[in-house]
């Protein structure tokens, strides 16, 4: 402040660039918050996860995991995608039915069945599993990924996750 | 902030940058707190204030919309339904484009009747006609983009006139619509003008506009 002025004139001129200052904070969160919403948004929403018959439970094998390829609708922005997922279906010695995302839990290849070795095996960077999902070897930090399951009148739905 | 700022000043010395931006003497004919009717040399900058929020409310609504024919209207739909705020920024922008002719028509008539377009600011005059066409042309190729039936056909009358310009109206007429029909190349073309070339040739008529402002200063009272 070493603009020649009135002793009193310094206080109001104090009062001044603080009102700009506080209105422009004030424009600030008033734009600020909602264009930050905007931009986010698609990030705060959740999908919503149905059904998707998959198959029917008479054809698979006992142990042998069967690989199934489906797609189920996906709302895709303003759009809804048709989109292509596959699965890995097994039917445990319990009886019970188990299904796998094929995809590597490490970056998200898809994996493959070796029916000699009884493994899931990950052609990109060697990631090796279990019948049941759980990790044997490589980088995968953790066992595919389950997705739930039920069975009803002989077929088979999953759900994403 | 102040540790910030003073870490910058330091380095780079901007007071006297800011000084001259912020602050700025005011003449006593154009002070509101002097003279009463000194609010209607603000038209100008409100105008610039409703330009700025039209730039930052348009980079963000392009975060969802789709320049097709097949996905425009459900894009512009999408904005106003199921994002946080795009009702909001939307409106926004729909009104302040609406605004911002207002203001600057507002602006232009404050100059012509304190006849501050006169020597030495002539140039600034042509300046500001030029903004007002590229204002004009900003709410032209924004009222296709949502692409619903008000859209289509102010832009099917809007070219028509073009078309009627003398000898190569046809020929101007075609080149803005991409073509015989109003269709994808339309859409596509005026998505473009509107987002890149307008906002182009605005940044460099605005700052020959407030370049000579500063150099010529406020003109003097009637």
């Amino acid at each position: 402040m070493d603009l020649p002025e009135e002793n009193q004139s310094l206080p109001r001129r104090r009062f001044f660039i603080n009102g700009i200052k506080a209105l422009a904070a004030l424009f600030g969160l008033g734009l600020g918050i909602p264009l930050a919403g905007f931009f986010i948004s698609p990030a705060l929403k959740k999908d919503k996860h149905d059904w998707i018959e998959i198959a029917d439970s008479s054809l698979l094998k006992d142990g042998e995991p069967s690989r199934i390829n489906y797609s189920y609708a996906r709302k895709d922005g303003w759009k809804t995608a048709q989109t292509p997922r596959t699965a890995f279906v097994v039917k445990q010695a319990s009886g019970e039915f188990a299904a796998f995302s094929n995809r590597c839990t490490h970056l998200g290849c898809g994996v493959n069945w070796d029916s000699a070795l009884k493994q899931f095996k990950c052609p990109c960077h060697g990631g090796v599993f279990d019948a049941q999902g759980r990790v044997v070897e490589g980088p995968p930090p953790k066992a595919l990924t389950r997705l739930a399951l039920k069975v009803e009148a002989n077929k088979i739905f999953v759900m994403e996750a | 902030m102040g540790r910030i700022y003073q870490f910058l000043d330091e380095r780079l010395n901007l007071t006297p940058l800011l000084r001259d931006i912020t602050d700025h003497p005011v003449p006593d004919h154009a002070n509101v707190l002097k003279t009463r009717s000194a609010f209607i040399y603000c038209f100008g900058g409100i105008a610039f204030f409703i330009i700025l929020l039209q730039a930052l409310s348009g980079v963000f609504l392009m975060l969802y919309y789709s320049p097709t024919p097949e996905d425009a209207h459900a894009s512009v739909t999408y904005i106003q339904n199921e994002t946080a705020f795009g009702a909001l920024l939307q409106g926004l922008h729909r009104v302040g484009a609406s605004a911002a002719v207002i203001m600057v028509l507002l602006h232009m008539l404050r100059v012509f009747f304190t006849g501050s377009y006169k020597n030495p600011r002539e140039l600034n005059w042509v300046v500001g006609v030029f903004l007002l066409l590229i204002v004009l042309a900003f709410g032209f190729t924004g009222y296709l983009l949502p692409w619903d039936q008000k859209a289509y056909w102010a832009t099917t009358v809007g070219l028509n006139m073009v078309a009627n310009v003398p000898l190569i109206g046809d020929f101007l007429a075609s080149a803005l619509r991409g073509g015989n029909e109003m269709g994808t190349l339309t859409l596509l073309r005026f998505f473009v003008i509107h987002v890149m070339f307008l906002p182009a040739l605005l940044a460099i008529f605005l700052a020959a506009h407030f370049f000579m402002l500063r150099r010529q200063g406020i003109s003097r009272p009637l």
